[in-house]
């Protein structure tokens, strides 16, 4: 009896114990889990500074990201650098930011940097900058994208326009190659759409591909509506914003969309198209030509698509201007950022990336250029740059491309020279909602392209109407 | 005298609540990790986003109070209506083709003699298959390309290629037929384990009194999976109402929006606005919570029901 009952005291007791235990660990997991305001210094007062995209796979890049980090806490002892994994995604991006846990300095993008400025989640640099003698060292069509009144909230670190993509393979055997390795280069749509009825009566393959998902197809069409004349906002007088693209500009843009499919038929029976899918389609040598950007080898490589079958030119006109697109990256800085950590994370930017030619940034431009080459992406392409013509950096950074250049240069010369010598009108994005107009363009898109008696004014009158209740009132 | 009656009652009363913690205590306990990471991950955040759909949102910093704005702004969107009847599309597809296949299928696999745990092994199989995997595989199958599946084999009966996830008028029905080859195994199974507590003697009795099929599979097989049916149809209809990973992963909510769900316009309030329309997702997430607890409240009321009967 008094075995038993031992027995049931010690059971119950156990049992209590690992309650308290599991319990325990819950709360403790939990309450770490929760917001909480990091440290700006460590406990011998240097500035912590935080920096995303540390590299989660043991490998070359975190190798190097890690002789970075010793390189540059020995050059500055009054820094510390705590690497992130985290690389910016809006789905993580805006909860991160209101939750304070942002790392002190993170990549993005030129198309939330407003949205980023107007929430008020990241720092205003311009002083730092001021200090450090950046003045008149960014490439100066990107100083509406990167500030706001005056102020600098962001730094450049990558810029693009859009070109056009060609399949060197199909080109060749459309008879649409120079001899001395340049593509023929489409002076305006319409001669884009004989290249590409000629790739798809030569080779069977869809001559163009146009994106029309994941807000991804309104954002070019904007582009190619501009080439014709068209605007999509126009600022009213009392502040308001009106929705113009229901204009004959605009609509003479949906129609040559519409024509691509139904009048010439050269685009891929597949009309759902994201940007990875149209990555996807020309990666894999189905698709003649897309309208994409100077950074598109490194999309490219999930295909394994050889360097040699791919190239980029210039980017047609349109009937009533030659225009393209800018984008690019950025690096911003947190909120929460003192003024030590701002002052930190810049010098900890500027160790990779610096208008002044500095052996660091040297190594870090050799490693990126090297990591390419080794991993089959595409080297030549020379992106519209983050600095002015002026800087050390740029011609540097130019000049190691031709180094390491990987293929027949002449793929891409026309867009190189396209960059150089742009004659094109270069255009930012949409400021005002600019992804809730390119999610109503995609179904423009859709629409015209699902059926073939649709009528682009009637489409474009009503997504019209409906930008404008559904946002512009609103916004 | 009184006093000592109150001070013994008082002393119960304390030693009944001691006792009660005591016996409850560890599994209190036990429940609190659960309690902890609902409250963390469903509740708060359920409440807060009832809470924060009246204000004005920047991204989620919370704003001035606006009130009803969020949602009549959610409401008098030009979508709303169209993406509220593709929602209920759905639902209405998903019980034609997916709600019946997984009951015919449990009763065939009752009634075979031979390759019985087979035929459960095939049929479960697309139910293991990773989501996303599932939906790339789909989306290949119904490549509107000529090297597009169900093209090719159009293609060999002599038939032209058909747009499928790409036609507007079928764009449901194609992620529907998906979702029922993937659910289909799991669902059948659950009717498979109810027929086992079907008594044989009822069908023995059945086929004596002259029953055949149809008349053995209504009046013995649909009474005793009742319960189960009653139970799905509910649970399906919850399932399918918050649709959104097919119309993100196979369509983009095309072709012109004929795919796109409530949970879709959600995702694109709250993700692909920049943060300007996170107020406006909360507000339709507090819409399609209030739509679900009325099914839920349903569900419930279903399940006493047949706990009580059966």
């Amino acid at each position: 009896m008094v075995i038993i009952k031992e027995e049931n005291f010690m059971r119950t007791k156990f049992r209590r114990t690992v309650s308290f235990i599991l319990a325990g660990v819950m709360i403790t997991a939990l309450s770490t889990g929760c917001g909480k305001q990091a440290k700006d210094k460590d406990e011998s007062g240097r500035t912590i500074v935080s920096v995303s995209n540390y590299p989660s796979a043991e490998g070359k890049a975190k190798d190097n990201f890690d002789n970075a980090i010793a390189k540059f806490e020995k050059n500055n002892p009054d820094v510390v650098i705590k690497p992130d994994q985290w690389t910016f995604d809006l789905k993580s991006f805006y909860a991160k930011a209101a939750g304070g846990q942002l790392p002190t300095i993170f990549n993005s993008y030129f198309t939330e940097v407003g949205p980023s400025i107007e929430a008020g989640y990241i720092s205003d640099i311009t002083d730092v900058l001021k200090k450090r003698g950046y003045e008149g060292k960014f490439n100066p069509v990107l100083e509406d994208i990167i500030g706001r009144d005056g102020k600098i909230y962001a730094i450049p670190s990558s810029a693009y326009v859009l070109g056009l993509a060609y399949n060197v393979e199909l080109f060749e055997k459309a008879g649409l190659m120079n001899e001395d390795g340049t593509p023929k280069q489409p002076k305006d749509w319409d001669e884009m759409v004989e290249f590409a009825i000629k790739i798809k009566e030569k080779t069977g393959a869809a001559g163009f591909q146009f994106p029309s998902t994941d807000n991804a197809g309104g954002w070019i069409f904007t582009c190619l509506a501009w080439s014709y004349g068209a605007d999509f906002v126009k600022e009213n007088e009392d502040g308001g914003y009106t929705a113009v693209f229901d204009s004959p500009e605009a609509v003479e843009a949906l129609q040559f969309l519409k024509d691509l499919k139904w009048k010439y038929d050269v685009l891929p029976a597949e009309m759902l198209v994201s940007n990875s899918k149209t990555e996807e389609y020309f990666g894999t040598g189905q698709v003649g030509m897309y309208i994409t950007a100077g950074d598109y080898p490194t999309k490219l490589k999930a295909y394994n698509t050889d360097v040699d079958t791919i190239g980029l030119m210039a980017l047609p006109a349109g009937p009533k201007k030659h225009v393209t697109l800018l984008g690019g990256g950025v690096k911003m800085i947190s909120a929460n950022a003192t003024e030590d950590q701002i002052d930190a994370a810049i010098r900890w930017h500027e160790s990779s990336m610096n208008y002044k030619l500095t052996d660091n940034v040297k190594e870090s431009i050799n490693n990126t250029l090297s990591n390419m080459v080794e991993n089959g992406i595409l080297v030549g392409v020379k992106s519209m740059s983050p600095w002015s013509k002026e800087t050390e950096y740029l011609n540097y950074y130019y000049d190691m491309i031709d180094e390491y250049a990987n293929s027949d240069m002449n793929h891409v010369k026309l867009y190189n020279d396209f960059v150089e010598n742009c004659p094109a009108e270069v255009r930012p994005e949409e400021r005002i909602c600019a992804q809730e107009l390119y999610a109503i363009l995609d179904t423009c898109i859709q629409a015209v392209w699902s059926d073939e008696n649709s009528d682009p004014s009637e489409v474009l009158a009503k997504a019209n109407n409906d930008f404008q209740n559904d946002y512009l009132n609103n916004y | 005298m009184n006093n000592l009656i109150n001070r013994d009652k008082r002393i119960t009363g304390k030693s009944k609540i001691r006792l009660f913690v005591k016996k409850n205590a560890s599994g209190w306990l036990f429940l609190l990790p659960t309690v902890l990471i609902l409250y963390t991950m469903v509740w708060r955040p359920t409440v807060m986003a009832g809470v924060w759909s009246l204000f004005k949102m920047r991204a989620y910093t919370i704003g001035e109070f606006i009130g009803l704005n969020n949602y009549k702004m959610v409401i008098s969107h030009s979508q709303f209506v169209p993406i509220l009847i593709n929602t209920l599309k759905y639902v209405f597809w998903s019980l034609i083709i997916g709600f019946i296949p997984p009951v015919v299928l449990a009763i065939m696999i009752n009634e075979v003699v031979y390759f019985k745990s087979a035929s459960k092994i095939i049929l479960y199989l697309p139910t293991i298959v990773p989501g996303i995997v599932c939906m790339i595989m789909w989306t290949y199958i119904y490549s509107p390309e000529p090297t597009g599946l169900l093209n090719m084999l159009l293609s060999k009966v002599g038939c032209g290629s058909f747009g499928w996830l790409n036609n507007p008028d079928f764009t449901i029905v194609g992620i529907i037929i998906m979702k029922t080859w993937k659910g289909l195994g799991g669902a059948m199974l659950l009717y498979y384990a109810g027929l086992q507590n079907v008594n044989s003697e009822l069908y023995e009795a059945a086929v004596l009194d002259g029953a055949g099929m149809w008349k053995r599979a209504w009046n013995v097989t649909r009474p005793a999976l009742a319960a189960t049916l009653v139970l799905n149809f509910v649970n399906q209809i919850n399932a399918v109402f918050q649709t959104l990973d097919e119309p993100l992963t196979m369509t983009g909510g095309g072709p012109n929006g004929a795919s796109a769900t409530l949970a879709y316009q959600l995702f694109q309030y709250g993700f692909r606005s920049g943060g300007k329309s996170t107020g406006q997702a909360m507000a339709l997430g507090v819409i399609i919570f209030a739509i679900l607890i009325v099914l839920t409240i349903f569900y419930f009321h279903v399940n006493k029901k047949i706990e009580e009967n059966y």
